[in-house]
């Protein structure tokens, strides 16, 4: 598993990674081997808009349904359809296995609570 | 929060930190969820065999002139038809018929214990169930005695047990056969073995004295190579137990509901002559002259979603009832559950429908998921069939 450069992490454990203007979303190693094997992850459509903290996804474990919270405020411009029908790719790299791409709103103000991986790693651990 | 200044361990609590297994508080302990994952636990115990530490379940002895005569006043079940040596799974009923608890009792007359009747009873339930089995026994010569503390228990599922077993000393032929008890040792381990189990799978219930609960666990897990036993969480405990469509206690059975409600009518003999706690409306829902407030059924999702304890369920667009076990079901890749219907708000047509089996097999309902709707049929239960050796 590779940890990209320059990601930012929430204290819910989400990442960010700006790219073009757009932003993608997903979850951190950290929080994915806390949830244990996945077997269903519920996105939202394209086209809907999140505010910073809002509810857009849900990610189920074989024991519990987890919430998943916008880091960033602003429109789902794409969505990992893969994690659909092997939402278990999350378990192996959830890195590579995104959740959501995002057209921010507000990006520079909903940041600044966010932290670098590092800062992320000691937070949780 | 500090789970661990809450809650007790069993002696196994190293143990499960060496494996780093995920803890969880549970039923007042500290417990296990999971090892290396709760899909290859449960399909490694479907498979081979799994090894659970399940020393916060609690023990019972029963022991007196009116052992017999005490416990037929408690249970629905007929005692008098419990030879020495087997075992019956039971209930717990309250005066009004809910349930207080479910039990295995074992008759140990032929067993050297201080006990004729060794009673298993749930570990969330031990602080109810010991002080009213003492109130019930006042008018019983009988003693109610907690050994929950004496003891460590571990069970050891799945197809290869009797394999791990019989490395240990007991020839398969020796091995106590189904839903009985021996006395007997495990590599000089002195133990009481039990061929019971909340698996739906061939396995063993093994009782000691805590000094031995180390070594055992890792006796039995030194066979892995071999016979691929692995240790086992709550996580697949519940998933296994879940497809065997075996109730658990607080979920499927509460103390506002009979055993009849909670669909173990199987269990409940229609010709106990004796009479037990909350029998007059047990016996006559067991006999259909009271209707049922509610029923238990098992479902399975037709949609993708995962129906989740606490989740409300529809049937014909109305609010009917709410799952009480859901979980995705690793062996059938399905989503599966159960749901407790409440009779009391439906119409008498569909009541009679759902009564029905032949009507309420394969029947639409629909649970409330995130806000959404979600469809999901009834079925019958075991959700898959049961593998025991008999």
């Amino acid at each position: 598993m590779n940890i990209p450069e320059g990601i930012l992490c929430s204290k819910t454990h989400e990442w960010v990674l700006e790219g073009d203007g757009n932003v993608t979303v997903g979850l951190t190693d950290w929080a994915v081997e806390q949830l244990g094997d996945v077997v269903f992850i519920e996105l939202p459509e394209v086209g809907s808009n999140y505010s910073k903290d809002e509810v857009f996804a849900t990610i189920e474990s074989v024991k519990a349904a987890s919430e998943i919270y916008m880091p960033i405020s602003g429109e789902i411009i794409e969505v990992n359809e893969q994690l659909i029908n092997s939402p278990e790719l999350i378990n192996e790299d959830s890195y590579a296995a995104w959740l959501v791409k995002v057209k921010p709103s507000n990006f520079q103000e909903d940041t600044e609570g966010l932290m670098e991986y590092d800062d992320y790693k000691d937070e949780v651990q | 929060m500090d789970i661990q200044n809450q809650n007790k361990k069993t002696y196994l609590y190293d143990e499960h930190i060496k494996l780093k297994a995920k803890m969880v508080p549970f039923g007042g302990w500290i417990m296990p969820v999971q090892y290396e994952g709760i899909i290859k636990e449960h399909n490694a115990t479907r498979e081979f065999a799994g090894l659970f530490d399940v020393s916060h379940m609690g023990e019972v002895y029963i022991k007196g002139k009116d052992s017999l005569d005490y416990l037929q006043s408690i249970v629905p079940q007929n005692i008098k038809e419990l030879k020495e040596g087997c075992a019956m799974y039971c209930q717990l009923p309250n005066k009004e018929g809910g349930l207080i608890d479910d039990l295995i009792i074992y008759n140990v007359k032929n067993i050297e214990i201080e006990a004729d009747y060794f009673i298993v009873i749930n570990a969330s339930r031990i602080d109810v169930d010991i002080p009213f089995m003492k109130e019930e026994s006042k008018k019983f010569e009988v003693e109610v005695i907690n050994k929950s503390d004496d003891f460590s228990m571990l069970a050891l599922q799945g197809p290869n047990s009797k394999l791990i077993i019989k490395q240990l000393g007991v020839e398969l032929d020796e091995q106590p056969k189904f839903f009985t008890i021996k006395e007997t040792e495990l590599d000089k381990i002195p133990v009481l073995l039990t061929r019971t189990g909340y698996t739906g799978e061939d396995g063993f219930e093994i009782v000691f004295e805590n000094k031995y609960a180390e070594e055992l666990w890792n006796k039995i897990l030194s066979y892995h190579k071999e016979y691929g036993v692995v240790p086992v969480g709550l996580g697949a405990r519940d998933t296994l137990r879940l497809e065997a469509g075996l109730p658990l206690y607080g979920h499927e059975l509460n103390e506002k509901t009979t055993p009849i409600e909670s669909s173990l009518g199987f269990f409940v003999p229609k010709d106990k002559n004796e009479e037990y706690n909350g029998k007059s409306l047990i016996l006559a829902q067991k006999l259909k002259q009271k209707p049922l407030r509610k029923k238990l059924f098992a479902f399975v999702m037709e949609d993708r979603q995962i129906a989740r304890n606490d989740y409300e369920v529809y049937i014909d667009g109305k609010k009917a009832g709410y799952v009480t076990s859901g979980a995705p079901s690793p062996t059938l890749g399905k989503n599966i559950g159960f749901c407790m219907i409440d009779f009391e708000n439906l119409t008498p047509s569909l009541v009679t429908r759902l009564n029905n089996p032949q009507e309420s097999l394969g029947m639409n309902i629909q649970v409330m998921v995130r806000n959404k709707l979600c469809n999901a049929k009834l079925t019958k239960k075991p959700f898959v069939k049961k593998n025991y050796e008999k």
